[in-house]
């Protein structure tokens, strides 16, 4: 049974919803599902843009099949060559034969890479930033986005209608099942969330050039009327969406949203467990309540990631393993560096029963390895658990944090 | 593109020439001789808008470039080194820094009366210890709740004291060297804040030159300029642009000396012509033309790049360190063409052979301008970080004084050292009782093994008592010889003490000890072992033995019955943002690898310290293969 959805008048949604996967890279846990979205243009010619992965090509062949009704496909447009997109490029080419491709260098490098049957007479059409190109009352300009989070990602602007297809930008995670617009979701308070684990983990490392393609995006604003990603609901060019690009705006300069403490913890017997509920009552009290606690050895990274985007202020408590950090909060620490993140603030606690370590290893860690990370004075140093002098540096760490929440 | 100066330039020129030649230079042999301050020429200077030549017309400045301010201090120097010196310091290093780094409220309260020339700007960097290396910086900055307590003291500070407001630099976050100096806006008058005896200069004696010295100087905290930790960065800066001063003040210093050698050749006959005719006298006017107009280049092209904010770093410093070396080989030289008659006092010649000196010293002196050139051309060496990082490694407790009191008997030695904690402000008429908990103590005195005999710890009591101090001990002292509660050794594992004063008493510092005072204020190491690592992780050390010290030091710091210690004040320790690096880092867009000039690209045969506008345009991304022009700035 097809599925598909109006997006204009003659532009389709005509992708496919994913609910089976349970880790979307085969690394980020997806719950709520995903979508992978594909548009089909019906102009004089007819286009698809994009496609969808190879899990969704029955769902996506059979909408495909139903908007066309028996035309041609004359073009497939692929902005983004990522197999969560570009997998059924073969199934696609093999039933259209008509079809021809239209990319940039990048791309076409990667498709014969991925191994995909491109090969043929005149059908791969290259193109490049700046160039334009009609499908009859439709004409599509094409922007470059580098590393927004593959090299030979690019974004399609349609002149004639105002319709961005924006490739993995303003993506998210969560699948749409049936809904199309991010206004028919209640996208502020449910889709957040997913959407900053989304960017954070995939295309966090790339925030200068996420900086860059929305430094483009500015200066044509008012020429987008329809923003179309590649995962997650449509945007209408409304307040919605200019909210939504602050998120972006926010997270690709680093820049936290609220300011808060995220207090992420590695414990083996729960004492050091204990010492964190103490600080997080301690906050409280002190009438900051804008706080996450979170077990590393129980969080998937990835929503620690997030939520490190998220908050100014980091807590970072651990048990010395083998002289060294906890695996599961170094595993965090490098992601966090892998992923670029800086300018946090960050306080840390550290235990050990007869050598504590991970103190002075996470704030080498953080000082030599990260960029712009200042890590609070008053480092709490449990041993084993916490006797009457830790519960003070407690008490002092809480007001430390305190007052470096109040200023700026 | 003509080389020349604009007749706006030149106008002004003449009007300033107009003012030094009638209001300055009648007074400039006075001045020097009586070591007095122009102050006078000082308030109109200001009445003509002199002192605000670079700073807008919403602060009160007049609006004028870079190049204009220069032509300026060239001026006032080319009659009188000293009045262009005082030019310069208030309008590059007084007043620059709060233009640049304030806040509107700061600029407004300090910008605006210094660039209306009301009040005048000095700048508060060089000290005993602290000269070209910044990093040796003492004076403290130490913030209580609400304002920064300013101690220390600075040296050969220009306008001092005729100025009003102070540029200051003082250490915020200790054992972190550069990175914890942070810069803040001091006035003349507030309590604690004094002067030393003005200097007895060799030249420019009619510029004022003094020290400042702070005592508990309440700064507060809105008086901090920039961000916590910012000061160094703050401070190389204003000196970058503070270069263009005092290149333009060697200039006017060596411009006067020609001009008055060259009249004085032409009047002066020899052998029936005048000297100036004779050739070793006409070659030497031809170098110092040559000379002085090289100087003027390099001077001017440099302002010209400040104004138009593109990079002018190595181009101030190469204007500062050749003017000021011209200016010594050109005073020279007019003081041999005026012969023994430039010799004597009361000629303008002898004075600007004088004043020239300076040039090359202050304002950092010519072998720092050329590191500094040098480091623009070769980038930094990159071993000597490296050394100056393991050797920041250091002790358990951090940055300490680890002052070894070695002079002397022992008594001499307990006195030395009792003399050195009543200067850091330790006051021993006050005291806690001994029983006060180690994590409320203001003061502990702890006591090792070597104690013996369970009798003799009165010895630890009487030397607790007597300095005002909780007793405490290492962890053997408690668990295995039961002289005290477990609840009193201090340690890692045991309680840590971070009140102000540990003096350590036969405890060798075994490194769980160590970790229990790394936030001691103070710590007073007395062992008898020289090679303990105590004395590494002290601030004062006497080595000798407990029995001997300890009863010295008990009647020292005096047996009698203490006052009660008001509650302990916690200097807590504070933590500067970190900042962004003060250089861009450049991503490549073929695969988001990050060029950091600091590392280079060693497979490439990128030598660390090469820009990426450096690198050749053949240059390759060294992961991906992507083009130079592929990369994006961070």
């Amino acid at each position: 049974m097809h599925c598909v959805r109006k997006v204009t008048d003659d532009l389709y949604w005509v992708g496919a919803n994913e609910h089976r996967l349970h880790l979307f890279e085969n690394i980020h846990p997806i719950p709520r599902g995903v979508s992978y979205n594909s548009y089909l243009l019906l102009d004089e010619k007819t286009v698809l843009f994009d496609t969808v992965d190879w899990a969704g090509c029955r769902q996506f062949l059979e909408n495909i099949e139903y908007v066309l009704d028996g035309r041609p496909l004359d073009y497939l447009l692929i902005n983004h060559l990522e197999p969560d997109h570009a997998g059924s490029i073969d199934e696609i080419l093999i039933r259209h034969p008509e079809t021809s491709i239209i990319s940039n260098e990048k791309a076409f490098m990667l498709m014969h890479q991925f191994g995909f049957h491109i090969d043929g007479e005149g059908r791969d059409i290259e193109v490049k930033e700046g160039d334009t190109f009609s499908f009859g009352a439709h004409n599509v300009t094409f922007v470059s986005a580098p590393m927004v989070h593959w090299p030979e990602a690019m974004v399609t602007l349609d002149l004639t209608n105002g319709v961005l297809f924006s490739a993995d930008a303003f993506g998210t995670f969560g699948a749409i099942d049936g809904h199309l617009f991010a206004d028919e979701v209640p996208f502020q308070e449910e889709w957040l969330d997913d959407a900053r684990r989304y960017l954070t983990n995939i295309v966090g490392k790339y925030g200068p050039h996420i900086q860059r393609l929305l430094g483009i995006a500015a200066s044509v604003l008012d020429k987008i009327k329809i923003v179309c990603p590649l995962h997650g609901p449509v945007w209408r060019a409304d307040e919605n969406l200019l909210w939504f690009i602050d998120k972006y705006d926010k997270w690709s300069k680093y820049e936290p949203e609220e300011k808060g403490v995220l207090i992420v913890y590695a414990s083996m017997y729960g004492n050091t467990e204990a010492a964190v509920m103490a600080l997080a009552s301690k906050l409280s009290q002190r009438g900051h309540n804008n706080y996450k606690v979170y077990d590393v050895s129980s969080t998937h990274v990835s929503y620690l990631i997030s939520e490190t985007f998220k908050y100014s202020h980091i807590v970072l408590a651990s048990v010395t393993y083998n002289l060294g950090v906890y695996p599961p909060m170094l595993d965090y620490l490098h992601d966090m560096k892998a992923l670029n993140l800086q300018k946090r603030t960050v306080a840390v606690i550290e235990n050990g029963s007869w050598a504590p370590k991970s103190g002075d290893l996470i704030e080498a860690f953080l000082n030599n390895e990260m960029k712009e990370m200042t890590v609070l004075s008053g480092r709490v140093t449990i041993n084993s658990s916490v006797n009457e002098s830790a519960e003070r540096e407690l008490e002092e760490l809480a007001d430390t944090l305190v007052e470096s929440l109040g200023e700026e | 593109m003509t080389f020349k100066t604009g007749e706006e330039h030149e106008a002004l020129r003449s009007q300033i020439r107009k003012f030094a030649e009638s209001e300055v230079k009648p007074l400039a042999f006075t001045l020097d001789q009586e070591n007095g301050f122009p102050e006078d020429a000082v308030k109109k200077l200001g009445e003509m808008g002199l002192l605000g030549i670079p700073f807008p017309v919403e602060y009160g400045g007049a609006g004028l470039d870079q190049l204009s301010y220069a032509v300026a201090v060239e001026e006032l120097s080319r009659v009188d080194g000293g009045t262009g010196v005082i030019l310069s310091a208030h309008t590059s290093l007084g007043s620059w820094p709060i233009f640049a780094y304030g806040t509107e409220g700061q600029k407004q309260k300090y910008l605006v009366p210094l660039a209306k020339g009301k009040k005048l700007g000095a700048f508060g960097l060089t000290e005993q210890n602290a000269g070209s290396d910044a990093g040796g910086t003492e004076t403290t900055a130490v913030y209580d709740g609400k304002d920064y307590i300013l101690n220390g003291g600075k040296i050969f500070i220009t306008n001092a004291d005729k100025a009003e407001t102070y540029v200051v630099f003082a250490v915020t976050t200790p054992g972190i060297g550069t990175k914890g100096i942070s810069t803040f806006i001091v006035e003349k008058g507030w309590k604690g804040f004094t002067f030393g005896d003005h200097y007895d200069k060799l030249g420019i004696r009619s510029s004022s030159t003094a020290e400042l010295i702070f005592s508990d100087v309440r700064v507060p905290k809105e008086n901090l300029l920039g961000r916590e930790g910012e000061g160094f960065r703050i401070a190389m800066a204003t000196l970058d642009g503070g270069r263009i001063g005092i290149a333009s003040q060697a200039l006017g210093i060596a411009q006067g000396a020609y001009e008055a050698a060259l009249e004085y050749a032409r009047e002066r006959e020899q052998f029936g012509k005048s000297i100036a005719h004779q050739q070793g006298i006409s070659w030497k006017l031809a170098d110092m033309a040559t000379k002085l107009r090289a100087a003027r280049l390099l001077i001017y092209s440099a302002a010209e790049l400040k104004e138009a904010h593109e990079p002018y770093g190595m181009e101030s410093a190469m204007a500062k360190q050749y003017a000021s070396d011209i200016a010594l080989e050109v005073t020279n030289d007019a003081l041999q063409i005026f012969g023994g008659t430039g010799y004597l006092k009361g000629m303008d010649v002898e004075r600007m052979y004088r004043d020239a000196k300076i040039t090359t010293i202050y304002e950092g002196t010519n072998e720092i301008q050329r590191i500094v050139i040098a480091s623009h051309i070769i980038g930094k060496a990159p071993k000597e970080e490296v050394a100056a990082k393991k050797k920041a490694a250091g002790a358990v407790t951090g940055e300490r004084k680890k002052h070894i009191i070695a002079d002397g008997t022992a008594k001499e030695k307990v006195a030395a050292l009792v003399d050195a904690l009543a200067k850091d402000g330790f006051d021993f008429t006050i005291g806690i009782p001994a029983d006060t908990p180690i994590m409320d103590a203001e003061r502990v005195v702890s006591i090792g093994k070597g104690i013996g005999a369970k009798e003799n710890m009165k010895i630890a009591y009487d030397l607790a008592k007597a300095a005002g101090a909780a007793i405490g001990s290492s962890r053997p002292v408690a668990e295995t010889l039961k002289y005290l509660p477990l609840g009193r050794y201090v340690g890692m594992s045991g309680q840590k003490f971070k009140g102000n004063l540990y003096i350590a008493v036969g405890i060798s510092g075994a490194g769980q000890h160590l970790k229990g005072i790394k936030e001691a204020g103070t710590i007073v190491a007395i062992n008898n072992n020289p090679n303990a690592p105590i004395f590494k992780n002290a601030d004062y050390g006497i080595v000798g033995d407990l029995f001997e010290i300890a009863p010295l030091l008990t009647k020292a710091l005096g047996a009698e019955e203490k006052k009660p210690a008001p509650p302990m004040v916690r200097m807590k320790k504070r933590t500067p943002k970190k900042l962004p690096p003060a250089y861009k880092i450049y991503i490549c867009s073929g695969c988001g690898y990050e060029y950091d000039k600091e590392i280079g690209d060693d497979e490439g045969g990128i030598r660390p310290g090469t820009t990426y506008e450096q690198l050749p345009e053949e240059w390759v991304c060294p992961v991906c293969g992507d083009d130079k022009a592929q990369f994006i700035e961070q």
